[in-house]
């Protein structure tokens, strides 16, 4: 499918991937200098709506939701305890609603761009090459240790270790053992696997890689980047 | 296998690209279990990098003893402080962490990526690099306060947050993490020699 066809359905555009880094860096920029909560309400508003505009409702509503969930609970917090009790609690508040917004975004992003997505966008940006596999790799290499997480898990129960805390504290030998090993042990394997099969298309190719994928920055991007430096703006006038 | 000396002053191969970037995932999850029980909790909020130090170990010793080339370190440095920044942590943790990675990178170079005990530390070094924030705090509280309360701050605030975060607590982090990082460093060059010598994933 290409970029154009995609485009034509408003309710899941499909940005380009630098776009997307340049709303993640508006989006920790305006975290940084929220002026107020309300603000980070903002924010986290902002990034949710961006979330639906790529067609994630669940998503963004979840999102949304908790958040509107902690913003209660930081009223409450600041209101009704005192003395140190408010002290941790509004330093750990501070903490999350600094975090959250940009969390929110940057999980909305891994999740929406496609590894081929992503290296023609840095390739255009002509980010070193050092640097761009290993972030591919690592991106494209998250699900699969899930994947192997729940499989190891499926074995150690047959062979009566418990993976969790209490098979920890009972075992630590052998639990450290039983999770490490094969973890790691696959992510050697993966990576040798990995290696032949990138070689083999030729990634080592000293000419500068050609796409299928086109991905150029439309109108939508310029609204989108628009929108949050409208709400950074925003930001600095409410200081 | 070409021998010793030549694959030392290599450059970092595709292959050892995509190591790293393995790794580094492997590295990033095992951070995010270490260090969620203590992000999540106000009064362990501080000993976060110990938690963090607590998994990652065995990670880091075995992605030095498969790829043992100067950069790999500092690449790994890079990614977390990219992913630490993508997720709006606090601008001292992604600093500290990329310069640490470039510190431990240096470190264990020294013993060319092949001294276990220079691999320990250089690892101690590294998971020091997410202290940075802490160190940040300390040096400016007021201004780090100031920005989580609406406008103005209470004096009343102040007083708690000065009590509740102690002076005596940076040494506490920066001595606890290198600790942890050197016990957990430890099991790691254990499981190394256990496991994955015997298995032939290393050599």
């Amino acid at each position: 499918m290409t970029r154009s066809s995609d485009r034509n359905n408003f309710i899941s555009l499909n940005p380009d991937p630098r776009t997307k880094f340049i709303l993640i860096v508006l989006c920790i920029v305006a975290a940084a200098i929220a002026p107020a909560l309300e603000y980070n309400l903002m924010i986290v508003a902002a990034v949710a709506l961006f979330g639906m505009l790529l067609g994630r409702w669940r998503y963004a509503l979840i999102g949304i939701g908790s958040y509107a969930l902690i913003y209660a609970l930081t009223g409450w917090a600041a209101a009704d305890t005192e003395g140190t009790a408010r002290g941790v609690l509004l330093a750990f508040f501070g903490l999350v609603h600094k975090v959250y917004p940009c969390g929110m975004m940057a999980a909305l992003v891994v999740r929406t761009t496609k590894v081929s997505e992503f290296l023609a966008a840095m390739n255009r940006a002509r980010v070193p090459k050092k640097i761009v596999i290993p972030i591919a790799v690592l991106l494209r290499y998250l699900p699969a240790i899930r994947e192997d997480w729940f499989a190891i898990n499926d074995a150690m129960r047959m062979r009566d270790v418990n993976p969790s805390l209490i098979g920890f504290l009972t075992k630590p030998v052998m639990t450290i053992q039983c999770i490490y090993v094969p973890l790691m042990m696959s992510a050697s394997k993966a990576a040798d696997e990995l290696s032949i099969a990138s070689l083999t298309r030729g990634i080592e190719n000293p000419a500068r890689r050609g796409s299928l994928v086109q991905v150029r920055p439309g109108i939508a991007d310029i609204f989108c980047v628009c929108g949050f430096t409208a709400l950074l703006v925003l930001g600095f006038v409410w200081r | 296998m070409k021998s010793e000396s030549n694959r030392q002053e290599e450059s970092l191969s595709v292959r050892d690209l995509i190591t790293i970037g393995i790794f580094s995932a492997l590295y990033f999850v095992f951070n995010m279990i270490g260090g969620t029980p203590f992000g999540i909790n106000p009064v362990l909020t501080f000993y976060l990098p110990m938690g963090c130090a607590l998994l990652c170990g065995p990670i880091y010793m075995l992605l030095i003893a498969k790829v043992h080339k100067r950069w790999a370190i500092t690449i790994l440095g890079i990614l977390m402080g990219l992913i630490l920044f993508a997720t709006g942590m606090h601008w001292g943790m992604v600093v500290g962490s990329i310069v640490m990675g470039v510190l431990a990178d240096f470190i264990a170079g020294i013993g060319r990526y092949r001294s276990r005990k220079l691999d320990i530390l250089s690892y101690m070094i590294f998971s020091l690099g997410y202290t940075g924030t802490y160190v940040v705090y300390f040096l400016n509280r007021e201004s780090w306060i100031g920005s989580m309360l609406d406008g103005g701050t209470e004096q009343a605030y102040i007083d708690t947050m000065n009590a509740t975060a102690q002076p005596w607590m940076l040494p506490v982090i920066l001595i606890g993490t290198a600790a942890v990082a050197g016990f957990s460093g430890w099991i790691g060059s254990v499981l190394l020699k256990r496991q994955f010598e015997k298995a032939g994933i290393v050599e």
